[in-house]
């Protein structure tokens, strides 16, 4: 088990860093650039000073979403194994480095990694770091019945579906026409066997007992920044609060469809506490018998999730939460709760 | 719902695996253990293949993977049953260099001689599988399909019109 730490920013072990403070080894690189931090300066980037109190170093968060994403990959050891993928890529010359934290992802230095003949054979498959986390959270083993609710373009499905070796159930549910075409071709792609792909509205899934459900619910996706900075002008309290209604009613169906004794992981890619600690503190209140289990994971750096929110109290079990910052790991930003119901 | 259901079930049909085993195993060799815990059934013109306790009451889109099409005069495995089932073939399999292996997943058509019979084959790199192909008369032809091709996406130079590929 995990022992939970309390202070604002877990700091990864594991690094080979002799011992340099967090803070600093992040900020290296543009020192190293001739890029020097100023007070941060958020034109452009609508929607993510109301942060400014809660996110830890928020001129090295603001830095970061200027820069893009490191490109990042999963092994799928459905086609192969570890060793062998990383073989091929010595062989094919593409420099890589494993995560510290999952041993299937790695970051590549390669411009189009879509292009390589290890992305064809559904080798790898190309997800952003922090994306890898909520299967993690979740769990799934080999043989049991788990429900994907929100799973185009099946990023997550497919990995949950190497998690369970190819066996047991996995219910991959999206109700969007033309995403669930790519959620197939991904499976297809990844050699699952074991996915049955459904097309309902998550809020009235009608299936029930599963073992575990994910919810990666739909949301403004401002952790996503760093892909497209587009996302911050979309964004709007008014829609956090329309998806809040969605996301709200699509964790209370999940909790619903999951047996006693089950789990659920409700994850987003955005920061708004409305769509995130927001949705998790109401589910709680619905349905009876559902408490919050810490959704940190090893080796990642991230902030507990935030007990009150202007003027909101969501209680102090949403600190088992867990927000991870662009900044931190300079991956994307995610949200992650665990719930487990009596 | 439940109408729909049922529609699904109707046209998903049992398969013998005797006869899916018989396919793969007869033109590739791939040996039945490698097929163990998979079931497989006929939806159309196609075989799926899935490991599933049940399939659930639900009104699915599709069910596992799509193993072989039963379409033609012979039946042709997907490129997605020769990623995944491919690696226990022992004939008819075609190992690539890396610069013809390239080719084959831009989606090109070349010239090779292969200890193969004509008709469909493993295509590997390094015993790693790309997919399905087609060797004919010395030639061999690739049957990736288009969404999965990479690379050569820009039209040759000295080719007239856009890249046909
Ligand atoms: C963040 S994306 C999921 C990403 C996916 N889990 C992955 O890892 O590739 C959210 C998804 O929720 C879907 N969605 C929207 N409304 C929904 C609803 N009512 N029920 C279920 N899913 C819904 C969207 O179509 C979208 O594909």
């Amino acid at each position: 088990m995990v022992i939970r730490a309390r202070p604002e920013v877990l700091i990864p072990g594991g690094f080979d860093d002799g011992g340099v403070p967090f803070e600093e080894m992040i900020s290296r690189p543009f020192k190293r650039l001739g890029i020097y931090l100023i007070k941060a300066n958020c034109s452009g980037m609508k929607g993510l000073d109301r942060y400014r109190d809660v996110i830890p170093d928020f001129d090295l968060f603001v830095e970061a979403i200027r820069r893009p994403l490191p490109v990042t990959a999963r092994i799928n050891t459905l086609k192969t194994d570890r060793d062998r993928l990383l073989s091929r890529l010595r062989g094919a010359k593409v420099a890589f480095t494993p995560f510290i934290w999952y041993p299937f992802g790695l970051r590549l230095t390669v411009e189009k990694p879509g292009n390589l003949l290890e992305s064809l054979m559904g080798q790898i498959h190309i997800q952003e770091e922090i994306s890898m986390v909520s299967p993690v959270v979740l769990g799934p083993k080999p043989g049991e019945r788990i429900l994907d609710l929100c799973a185009a373009p099946g990023s997550k499905t497919t990995q949950i579906a190497m998690m369970m070796e190819n066996w047991g159930l996995l219910v991959a549910n999206d109700p969007a026409n033309t995403r669930v075409a790519s959620l197939r071709s991904n499976c297809e792609r990844a050699g699952a066997v074991n996915v049955v792909v459904t097309r309902y509205d998550g809020r009235r899934f009608p299936d029930r007992g599963f073992d575990r459900v994910l919810v990666d619910a739909p949301c403004t996706g401002q952790g996503m920044a760093r892909k497209d900075l587009k996302v911050l002008d979309r964004w709007s309290l008014k829609r956090s609060l329309g998806l809040q209604r969605l996301q709200r009613a699509l964790l209370r169906r999940a909790l619903q469809v999951t047996r006693p004794g089950g789990a659920v992981v409700y994850s987003t890619c955005t920061f708004a506490p409305e769509e995130n600690e927001g949705v998790v503190s109401w589910a709680l209140g619905q349905v009876r018998g559902v408490r919050l289990e810490d959704a940190s994971v090893r080796g990642l750096a991230g902030s507990p999730g935030l007990a009150e929110w202007e003027g909101s109290r969501f209680g102090d079990e949403v600190e088992r939460c867990t927000r991870y910052y662009p900044h931190q790991n300079d991956a994307g930003g995610f949200f992650v709760a665990k719930l487990i119901k009596e | 719902m439940s109408q729909s259901s049922l529609k699904n079930r109707s046209l998903l049909q049992p398969m013998d695996r005797a006869r899916v085993v018989e396919i793969m195993g007869s033109r590739f060799g791939i040996p039945p253990e490698a097929f163990e815990g998979v079931s497989f059934s006929l939806r159309g013109r196609n075989v799926w293949a899935f490991s599933l306790p049940e399939i659930p009451d639900l009104a699915w889109e599709t069910v596992g993977l799509r193993v072989i099409s039963v379409r033609g005069r012979v039946p042709k495995p997907t490129t997605a049953a020769l990623q995944l089932f491919g690696r226990h073939a022992t004939k008819n399999v075609v190992d690539l260099g890396t610069e013809d292996a390239l080719k084959f997943a831009a989606g090109e058509r070349q010239r090779i001689s292969a200890p193969v019979e004509d008709g469909y084959v493993v295509v590997s790199h390094g015993g790693d599988v790309l997919g399905c192909g087609q060797y004919l008369d010395g030639e061999l032809i690739s049957l990736l399909p288009k969404e999965r091709r990479i690379g050569r996406a820009e039209p040759e130079e000295g080719r007239s019109g856009r890249g046909d590929l």
